[in-house]
């Protein structure tokens, strides 16, 4: 029993080193910081957010939140630049924030988008709304 | 002949969790974002368990495959299996219908379907310890009546 126990030590000490190594250097490791806004924050943050919602086109055209600009990784370069245009339309004294949504908690687009706006678009401020268009239509149904 | 056998089923749990360990390990953001799906965590203790369990399966798996620090391994391989059980379990009640984050994200299996497989490759891995104990059973008898 003793030995099995020196065993589960070993095995989980050991699985530090490479935790601690992709930690720093992998290439998709995890931000320390989440990107997700609640539905209330982002609300609060009206009028300065655009609303980009990464799910298919037909799920957009049938219904999608008020002002919403469509992005999603099949018309990426199509739609991309609707988007810069409504971005660069704000207020003009801060970047105005992103918030980009999919269609429910489990989808990864939006996290997905979310990460090609900042890394090849080059845009700061870009966060995903905690459950999607579901969280948004249960609080307008 | 039974010995056979568990090095196959062995080597079969070895396998399910090398697969599952790597496709998390190659992308440890995403299975953050799986991990945070459940609701149970705070943000960095998610980033911590997506940096570091994807590694406990990997050399959980090399141990089983490999048979070395085996007891150990399927001792961990049993907790990781009950602690998922559990926090996948509690999800529909808690209102969630979410991915599992298993096998990569995104892959959704339906939520009985995903606990009756892993309840049965629990009961599996316990089969298998114990069956490692039970060379041990007459010495541990023996020990206690002495």
């Amino acid at each position: 029993m003793r030995r099995a126990l020196r065993q589960v030590v070993a095995i989980l000490l050991l699985a530090i080193l490479p935790a601690i190594a992709a930690g720093l250097w992998h290439p998709r490791r995890p931000a320390w910081q989440s990107d997700e806004v609640t539905l209330a924050v982002a609300s609060a943050w009206v009028p300065d957010v655009v609303w980009v919602d990464a799910r298919p086109d037909a799920d957009f055209a049938r219904a999608h939140i008020p002002g919403a600009v469509p992005l999603n990784e099949d018309r990426w370069n199509d739609l991309l630049p609707a988007l810069l245009d409504q971005w660069e339309a704000g207020s003009g004294k801060s970047p105005r924030k992103i918030v980009v949504y999919c269609s429910s908690l489990s989808c990864q687009t939006s996290h997905d988008v979310a990460r090609r706006l900042r890394e090849e678009a080059g845009m700061p401020n870009v966060f995903v709304l905690q459950g999607g268009w579901e969280a948004w239509r249960r609080e307008h149904p | 002949m039974n010995c056979l056998v568990q090095r196959i089923l062995a080597a079969a749990v070895g396998l399910i969790f090398l697969v599952s360990g790597l496709i998390k390990a190659m992308n440890p953001a995403a299975f953050a974002i799986d991990i945070q799906n459940y609701r149970l965590l705070p943000w960095t203790w998610g980033v911590l368990l997506a940096l570091y369990l994807p590694w406990v399966e990997i050399l959980c798996a090399g141990a089983l495959l490999l048979r070395i620090a085996y007891r150990g391994a399927l001792a961990i391989a049993a907790v990781l299996l009950g602690t998922f059980i559990i926090a996948y379990g509690s999800t529909r009640p808690r209102g969630l219908d979410i991915a599992c984050g298993c096998f990569g994200h995104g892959v959704h299996r339906g939520y009985w379907p995903l606990l009756i497989g892993d309840a049965l490759l629990l009961g599996l891995v316990l089969w298998l310890i114990q069956r490692d104990l039970a060379p041990l059973a007459p010495v541990i008898r023996n020990t206690v009546a002495d």
